[in-house]
């Protein structure tokens, strides 16, 4: 207790009496002093513990100020329809298409003079913050990103407002930790934490929110962050649930597989559902930095020119325009052609990438949901064409559809999954939804090698960690590197002469002593052989002096993870698991690195 | 270290070596006075978040009045194009209010019941389908379903759909609602010809009759079954309550007329007023009551010598008949001696002839019987060996044996 940190981060230290408050019947101030007594075990508790306690609470805190902004901002998205395109779904053609034009003047100008960084989707901005300003998003991109994007959607720019919203929670966050002059490395990760949180809220589906921002922000199942991510999308998901009731975006159908073979059909969906994010990625890999390119004043009028097309397209097709929630839900409930539902499929595809390469600041992740439920409605509706005796309703195929679309163009194939089970309230879901998502994966990942936000950020000039290159990297163990048969292994009773005859005469391996079960030590073979040599010597293994103990490790285990102790020690015994005295092989750092560029050379 | 990195990048920069346990021990080391400022940061994000929450909760009570106010508009206007015949402006307007109100089940289902009226049964049943998962009790979303699957001729589903509707739930005056579910089931099947199937749904349906209006309905269900006496006696129920009521004297009138109740057939139909206009079918049944009482030797109040005179004919009818067909089988009806059926009571018509005369009857009134029950077995004889008469006298004369066996029994 004499270190000044134990004393400082005991919390004992405070007196008793101002950390449980003791009511005192007579005392004046009593409710003030009760208030502050409380007020300041809080704090303490808080502040004075570790910062991971503070970052916790903070999560929550996040939760709630992203919860209550995506309200406001889902809000601003609705008014801004109201007062653009009017209340119904099939606006006066006057408005369908002037209202997306003339907004997008106004896009232009605050994205070029008031708020540069409000560009973009959203998540690629908040991955790059992450990575290369430290967490950084100023309080100003939360605020342009709010304004232009309700704008937009509002005045009908196909594009979506989960991707915003996600950079939203980032910035409330990042700007949190700033206030809060927490740690830089606490501030870099509060930004996903928020994100989590703007996107659950959003989406209204916290499970996949946490579950994106793992697989495309972070790219790690990091248990330190995973805690404070999940308090932070549910506290979300709560206020937001609060203010805008529990209901889904769209009314899922019941789901229920009656026959294996339908399975064949959601393959087929996965194929058309690949083939379709992979036309789209292209395009927009191959247009996006020639519009880039094009001069400097265009970039005035490209969100505007974008809206006179979406509103000459809206012209017949209004349902290609804004998010499209109402429209989905339409799809999910069979109300639709195929042949509506194709062509709603491939125009929205073309709006979105109207939208998206024209500057005008949105989200994705609504327009990916629409495009792959009209497809998925279109490729069920044909199958049933063609085989009346599926028994699969269009409503599932338009459901599954939007995951297998999300999984091929975002490249997101777990989030996707879990998303379709989060929306359906259906685990029977699960399953058509890994085929076709893993299928549309696979197509897409097999020929378009960079993702969308990866591609995105490259053609930004960064270059950010790619988690789907990450997640294809080998992780090497202890068993690809270990060396069986190189160790001597002794006995605490072993005598040194007997000792000295398994060594050999030239052998100079290593002689690792199993001084206990559990315990490992290392033996200097020059010092064994010498002692071995003097015939009055009567000393056992166990009897002379030896290193250790040695930490233990064991054939699964991470081959970095054991770096940290190779270098101290000229061998390292591996172990079984299941019986600490039995020795699988022993480690070297030799071995260790000679594993690692081998696998660099595979 | 690694639980707190993010994907590999840890806040140790370049020659920054910083220990994650130094960097915690930094963090312990702050006085506790140095809690102030992030205290005071604490305090003004509790009051923004206070803010911020009292204006997203101004802001989320404008819109969702806005919400409900725009819902209940587009459902009124919808609601008065449905009424007014417009199931197309209907449609968009429903799907309007459900744009604002998309769990809204009154505005799918109403949404539902336009897309029916359009013809547009898949989008409808979708809707109701999904309607269904949630509420699979309710009545109202049941009978939606069995009127689309009876338009699709999907008869099977159909009917699964009306019971689940006769036994749901229905919010105002469920015994009225499953009475008018049932009727219209029996409609269905009636419709297609199935009356078997419809037979016990009406029988059902006239045992739990809400209100006497429903009786005559009812009634005229157990006519279209088939269940004739059923159907009398709840005419005849209704035309105690209401002696004159017209539809109730053309059901009694053609129910008594299919128990072969000629008499009281004619009495019901003579009942009517001049005006009432019957349909086809009715007026031939009137004619042939008529007909079947101006040929009754047995009505009541006839003269001896009028009894004698219609035995007298239908003796001979029937003789004819016989006759006629026995030379369309290519029979000598005179064969001597007579072997088939109508040989035999031809023989025997012809053996009495002499005895059953007009005046012979007349005088012997007691014979009329015996001559009566020769020209009906006669007549039933030529039935089973050329089918019925279709018209004529024969046929008056064939009713006539039928209402005389359906005394007997």
């Amino acid at each position: 207790m004499s270190d000044p940190v134990s004393q400082i981060a005991q919390p004992p230290q405070i007196p008793q009496a101002e950390v449980t408050p003791a009511p005192v019947a007579s005392e004046p101030t009593q409710p003030l002093g009760r208030i502050r007594s409380i007020w300041r075990f809080w704090t303490r508790e808080i502040f004075t513990g570790s910062e991971d306690r503070l970052f916790l609470f903070l999560a929550i805190l996040i939760g709630v100020f992203s919860g209550l902004a995506v309200v406001c901002f889902r809000v601003a998205i609705e008014w801004t329809q109201f007062a653009v395109l009017g209340s119904t779904l099939a606006p006066t053609v006057p408005r369908v298409f002037l209202a997306p034009a003339i907004a997008g003047l106004g896009i232009a100008f605050l994205v070029m003079k008031i708020f540069p960084q409000s560009r973009g989707s959203g998540v690629n901005q908040t991955k790059a913050a992450v990575y290369v300003l430290n967490g950084y998003i100023s309080f100003k991109t939360v605020i342009g990103k709010f304004i232009v994007c309700a704008l937009a959607i509002g005045s009908g720019q196909s594009l979506g407002p989960e991707d915003p919203s996600l950079q939203i929670g980032a910035g409330i966050a990042s700007a949190i930790g700033r206030s809060l002059k927490l740690s830089q490395k606490k501030i870099r990760l509060i930004a996903p934490v928020g994100a989590a949180a703007g996107l659950a809220a959003a989406f209204n589906a916290p499970i996949s929110a946490v579950v994106f921002v793992i697989e495309e922000v972070i790219g790690t199942w990091s248990a330190g962050v995973l805690g404070a991510i999940v308090l932070a999308a549910v506290s979300s998901v709560v206020t937001m649930r609060y203010f805008l009731g529990p209901e889904s975006l769209f009314r899922v159908p019941p789901i229920q597989i009656a026959h294996p073979a339908e399975f064949i059909a959601y393959a087929v969906l996965g194929l058309a559902g690949g083939a379709i994010s992979l036309i789209f990625l292209k395009w927009i890999a191959y247009a996006r930095p020639r519009i880039q390119k094009l001069p400097r004043w265009s970039k005035y009028v490209q969100p505007a020119a974008a809206g006179l097309l979406i509103g000459l397209i809206g012209i017949r097709l209004p349902q290609v325009m804004g998010a499209g929630y109402s429209v989905i839900d339409e799809a999910l409930h069979g109300q639709f052609a195929w042949h509506l539902l194709l062509l709603l499929a491939v125009v929205k595809l073309l709006t979105t990438g109207i939208s998206f390469l024209s500057g005008t600041p949105g989200g994705m992740f609504a327009p990916a949901l629409f495009i792959g439920a009209m497809l998925g409605g279109s490729v069920g509706a044909m199958e049933h064409h063609f085989f009346p005796r599926l028994t699969v309703t269009i409503g599932t195929f338009a459901l599954v559809g939007m995951g297998t679309f999300f999984a091929g163009f975002l490249r997101v194939p777990i989030t996707s999954i879990f998303m379709v089970i989060e929306l359906s309230g259906n685990y029977s879901a699960a399953l058509p939804v890994m085929v076709s998502s893993l299928i549309a994966y696979f197509i897409s990942h097999r020929f378009q090698a960079v993702p969308l936000f990866d591609m995105l950020t490259r053609q930004d000039g960064l270059i950010l960690p790619s988690i789907e290159e990450r997640r294809e990297q080998v992780s090497l163990v202890v068993e690809d590197a270990m060396q069986p048969e190189t160790a001597i292994v002794a006995a605490p009773s072993d005598t040194l002469v007997v000792l000295a005859a398994r060594l050999g005469e030239n052998a100079q391996g290593p002689i690792l002593l199993r001084a206990r079960v559990g315990e490992w030590r290392l033996l200097d073979p020059a010092e064994v052989r010498g002692l071995a040599s003097d015939p009055l010597n009567t000393h056992t293994a166990g009897g002379i002096p030896s290193k250790g103990p040695l930490p233990m490790i064991f054939p699964d285990e991470a081959l970095e993870e054991v770096l940290r102790w190779a270098g101290d020690w000229p061998v390292l015994p591996v172990v079984n698991r299941g019986d600490l005295g039995k020795l699988e092989g022993v480690l070297a750092l030799a071995d260790i690195l000679h594993a690692f560029r081998k696998a660099a050379a595979e | 270290m690694a639980a707190d990195s993010i994907g590999g990048i840890t806040d140790e920069h370049p020659g920054e070596h910083v220990d994650e346990h130094d960097a915690h021990a930094d963090f312990l080391r702050k006085p506790v006075s140095s809690n102030r400022p992030r205290e005071l940061v604490l305090i003004i994000c509790f009051i923004l978040l206070v803010l911020l929450f009292s204006v997203t909760a101004v802001v989320s009570r404008l819109y969702h009045r806005k919400i409900h106010t725009l819902a209940d508009q587009w459902y009124a206007q919808g609601d008065a194009a449905f009424h007014a015949g417009d199931a197309k402006t209907a449609i968009i307007d429903y799907r309007n209010a459900l744009g604002y109100s998309p769990n809204n089940s009154v505005f799918q289902l109403h949404l539902a019941q336009a897309l029916v009226s359009a013809a547009r049964f898949e989008e409808a049943r979708s809707y109701l389908v999904n309607l269904l998962a949630e509420s699979p009790g309710s009545g109202e979303i049941n009978l939606e379903l069995a009127r689309i699957s009876s338009r699709q001729r999907a008869w099977l589903d159909a009917v699964r759909y009306y019971h689940s509707a006769i036994y749901g739930v229905w919010d105002a005056d469920p015994l009225v609602q499953r009475w008018n579910v049932r009727k219209e089931l029996c409609q269905f099947l009636l419709d297609r010809g199935d009356a078997a199937g419809a037979q016990p749904e009406v029988l059902a349906l006239a045992q739990e009759v809400p209100s006497g209006k429903r009786q005559k309905e009812a009634a005229a269900l157990l006519l279209r079954t088939g269940l004739w006496t059923r159907a009398l006696q709840d005419f005849q129920a209704i035309l105690k309550q209401s002696r004159g009521d017209q539809d109730a004297l053309v059901g009694a009138a053609i129910a008594s007329y299919q128990l072969n109740k000629y008499a009281q057939a004619l009495d019901y139909f003579e009942r009517l007023h001049r005006s009432a206009a019957l349909d086809q079918n009715a007026e031939g049944m009137l004619q042939t009551s008529r007909q079947v009482e101006m040929a009754d030797p047995f009505r009541r109040g006839l003269s001896a010598a009028e009894r004698a005179t219609r035995a007298a004919a239908a003796l001979a009818q029937a003789t004819s008949r016989v006759s006629d067909c026995s030379r369309q089988h290519g029979e000598a009806i005179s064969q001597t001696p007579p072997v088939t059926d109508l040989q035999m009571l031809y023989a025997t018509a012809q053996g009495m002839s002499k005895d059953w005369t007009e005046a012979n009857l007349a005088r012997h009134p007691d014979r009329i019987d015996a001559a009566l029950s020769l020209a009906f077995q006669m007549e039933d004889a030529a039935a089973q060996q050329c089918g019925e008469p279709q018209n004529g006298t024969d046929r008056i004369l064939w009713l006539l044996d039928r209402s005389r066996q359906g005394a007997a029994q």
